[in-house]
């Protein structure tokens, strides 16, 4: 897998180190219940289809950036229309 | 098979490392330096010193190891201002040389970079990894320099000799 670093372009999977998925905004913990202060600390998002990752070019320009990766082929892709 | 390339291990070099934005380190180092240079991943000499621009508001300055002093005047590494960082790093590199008819054969066995010149062009210097390991990687006369952490030159020498053997 080629990954796309804003700083180097295009460059292979192996420089780089996966970050984690990018969650939800961090809630503000007085204002929401336990279940969903649960929910965001410790859920990770899942789905079959696109999903919204990290890496850190660490292997290389030190950068960090955000890619959608789908779960099925594994390509990279465009972020989906409902993603904002 | 065996491959026809001699393989060097260097001396230290004087290296600085240089973060922060460009105008801030020109105002601070002066005319030490040579030209920025502007692309991602492409180095720029004039005189002695080389400048190599290897990440986002980031850039290594290399020098021969006799320059070490009078480039650490300039610089004055201790005494910069707080928007920059400039640091000492000559001892924390070890440089090797990869020369001859199949230099690229060779650091493609260690590295996953496309070393076509049209896509690893002269003034080409990056970051990337040699057996796994953190490099930085170019060309020189003749084949490809890289520069992986002083404590793995052994080990990379050693896996070098293997490789080519
Ligand atoms: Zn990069």
């Amino acid at each position: 897998m080629l990954i796309p670093c804003p700083f180097c372009g295009e460059r292979s999977e192996s420089e780089f180190i996966y970050g984690g998925p990018v969650g939800a905004d961090r809630p503000d913990p007085n204002t929401v219940s336990d279940a969903e202060w649960v929910e965001y600390l410790t859920v990770a998002p899942n789905p079959l289809g696109p999903v919204h990752e990290r890496w850190w070019h660490a292997r290389g320009c030190g950068e960090w950036l955000a890619i959608w990766r789908d779960t099925r082929t594994h390509d990279i892709v465009e972020a989906p229309d409902d993603s904002k | 098979m065996s491959y026809d390339v001699e393989i060097v291990r260097q001396g230290l070099n004087a290296l600085f490392d240089l973060k922060g934005k460009p105008a801030a380190i020109q105002s601070w180092a002066g005319d030490v330096l040579p030209t920025w240079p502007e692309r991602p991943n492409s180095r720029s000499g004039q005189d002695a010193v080389e400048l190599y621009h290897i990440g986002r508001n980031h850039w290594i300055a290399r020098a021969a190891l006799d320059q070490e002093v009078k480039l650490g005047e300039h610089l004055r590494p201790t005494d910069c201002p707080a928007d920059i960082s400039i640091v000492q790093v000559s001892d924390t590199l070890t440089f090797f040389r990869v020369t001859g008819p199949h230099a690229d054969e060779v650091m493609s066995i260690a590295c996953p970079l496309d070393f076509h010149e049209t896509e690893f062009s002269e003034d080409a210097v990056t970051y990337s990894e040699l057996f796994s390991l953190k490099a930085l990687v170019m060309r020189c006369k003749g084949g490809f320099e890289f520069a992986v952490e002083q404590s793995f030159g052994d080990m990379v020498e050693d896996y070098l000799s293997r490789a080519t053997a």
